[in-house]
């Protein structure tokens, strides 16, 4: 446990002054703005008129100007646009090693290489809370300043149940994420990983087959498939979970037992 | 009793101090590449071990082995008398500086070396003052690593290296990047090491740099250790001869010659004469060509460096 501190301590050291961490914010931050910007046009007539796409869009959405859709947009924002930005957050807690070029001085220490990668597992989901965290006082702002109207405690406990579930669902699959960043020796790896997730979650998802593929779980759970979302059961939770598994087991299989040649 | 080491090289007695480094017969190769073949190497506690090879003879790849960064295709590692296993704990009594040493750019040097301070669980934030004293780094403390010329970033890998006072250090091109004062600051720290007790394994390509400090030499070429001597027998090893001018060189061979010396005419038209009996008197040369009416223009004494033995070597 002291070791794991210790390795802990010496990760969240590491990230101290990452400008990268002001960028991910910054464009999960995108959602809630988004968000904002619908319900303003669709409580203004003029303006709904004059934002063709836009309105479009929203009308597609089925957004109208209440807490039920702009929860509903902070979560699909988590469940799709987190596989992007979870994946960006773990190509670099992951992947800054080699780039930095400092990965060799991490594998000769008393502190265990194993304890080393949990302290990066816990750095990334800490991570990737606080930005969900973040967009969610970012949105209550937004509902605050628009004046939205209060909803009853039911709509809300529903949603942050929604919100915190579609959270923990996109965060497991972090780990092979991490894998492909210690394999790949560095950033491109990783997020080319993410690239090629996010378009076949996507596709698989419109297919009507993404309750089986891991990286459409969490879009479909958040309700950015609409009426998919109910295709959802055990087998597409345990996919999800055993494919994290194998992601963690993995990497830190690799990262112990490979050849460290850079 | 003596025992002997591979490569035919000293003779141990039992003795002999803890073995720091021992390798048996590593084998690795990278895909069909041989890499590293059947290597053998005993470092006692206490020497200065200088491994001398041309970029891509394996030093790297040995040093990488040595520290559990790469698994050998056979033979085993023994690091303080123990294998290098997973398990292997003992990591805080070795410091290693592999290849350029980089650090995390956004970090000040002071950061940089509570990050390795807190991985080596070290409990006394002292030794980070301490070896940035120590390393003079003093006026870069707070100074951001990506901002650190070339040399003080190496600096700050020695540091990291020598941060919890390892009794054994492995060193891989310290000497990359520093200036001639760091240069010296450097020989200097290891010299002190080793007389505070610790062990330096020392992989370098600087040839001259190895000779002012290792007690032992080992040369790596193509994967294979091809030779392992001390530096007395270095010296010993290294070729010497008198070089000597005349007016007559032709004639003045003749004579040394016929007064039973091995002498002959280079291709710089100088006269070489060789064997211990022209090394240790070359004055009676100097009489003897004077006697014959051949006065020397010329009568010098050359050692061959360290750079033409290595070469010598390799390619004998």
């Amino acid at each position: 446990m002291n070791r794991q501190l210790h390795a802990l301590k010496a990760e969240l050291l590491k990230n101290k002054y990452s400008n990268i961490l002001w960028v991910t914010f910054i464009a999960f931050a995108l959602a809630p703005i988004m968000g904002g910007v619908f319900m303003v046009i669709m409580r203004n007539p003029d303006a709904l008129a004059k934002a063709g796409g836009l309105s479009a869009k929203a009308q597609v959405m089925n957004f109208s100007a209440d807490w039920n859709s702009y929860f509903g947009i902070l979560t699909q924002a988590v469940g799709v646009g987190g596989v992007l930005i979870f994946g960006f957050v773990a190509s670099w807690v992951f992947g800054r090693e080699y780039s930095d070029g400092t990965a060799k001085d991490l594998l000769a220490l008393p502190t265990s290489r194993t304890s080393i990668l949990n302290a990066k597992f816990i750095v990334y989901a800490t991570w990737c809370l606080a930005l969900v965290l973040s967009n969610l006082v970012v949105g209550l702002l937004i509902g605050v300043v628009l004046q939205i109207s209060t909803p009853d405690n039911i709509v809300v406990s529903t949603h942050l149940s929604n919100y915190f579930l579609t959270t923990g669902l996109t965060i497991l699959l972090g780990t092979p994420i991490a894998f492909f960043a210690i394999w790949g020796k560095g950033y491109l790896a990783p997020l080319g990983f993410v690239a090629l997730t996010l378009v076949f979650a996507q596709v698989i998802a419109a297919t009507g087959y993404g309750y089986y593929f891991p990286w459409s779980v969490p879009g479909l759970f958040s309700g950015a498939g609409g009426e998919y979302k109910a295709q959802l059961d055990v087998t597409s939770y345990t996919i999800l979970i055993l494919t994290s598994f194998a992601g963690y087991v993995a990497t830190l299989t690799y990262w112990n037992y490979a050849d460290q040649t850079k | 009793m003596f025992l002997y080491n591979h490569v035919g090289c000293r003779p141990r007695t039992k003795t002999d101090t803890l073995e720091l480094i021992s390798t048996q017969s590593i084998i690795k190769h990278f895909g069909k590449t041989p890499v590293i073949n059947e290597v053998s190497i005993q470092i006692n506690q206490g020497e200065i071990y200088g491994f001398l090879g041309l970029n891509g003879a394996g030093k790297t790849t040995l040093i990488r082995i040595l520290l559990g960064m790469i698994k050998p295709n056979s033979g085993h590692v023994k690091l303080f008398g123990k294998k290098v296993t997973a398990n292997f704990n003992q990591w805080n009594d070795i410091g290693y500086l592999v290849e350029t040493p980089y650090s995390y750019p956004n970090l000040s040097v002071t950061e940089n070396l509570n990050v390795y301070y807190q991985l080596r669980q070290l409990n006394n934030p002292k030794v980070i003052e301490d070896i940035i004293g120590k390393l003079k780094l003093t006026p870069y403390a707070n100074t951001k690593a990506k901002h650190l010329s070339l040399g003080n970033q190496q600096r700050l890998g020695l540091a990291k290296a020598l941060i919890h006072k390892p009794k054994l250090l492995i060193l891989d091109e310290p000497i990359n990047g520093l200036d001639p004062e760091g240069i010296v600051e450097v020989r200097e720290l290891i010299k002190e090491l080793v007389h505070t007790g610790s062990t330096v394994f020392l992989s370098s390509h600087i040839l001259g740099e190895i000779s002012k400090v290792a007690n032992r030499i080992a040369i790596i070429h193509q994967g294979k250790l091809i030779k392992e001597l001390t530096t007395n027998e270095l010296t010993s090893q290294l070729v010497k001869k008198i070089l000597v001018k005349t007016n007559e060189n032709q004639r003045a061979v003749t004579h040394l010659i016929t007064s039973n010396y091995q002498a002959a005419l280079n291709e710089n038209d100088e006269i070489e004469i060789t064997g211990s009996n022209a090394i240790s008197n070359p004055e009676h040369i100097s009489k003897l060509l004077v006697e014959k009416g051949l006065p020397p223009k010329q009568v010098s004494l050359f050692t061959e460096d360290l750079e033409m033995y290595f070469l010598r070597t390799i390619r004998s």
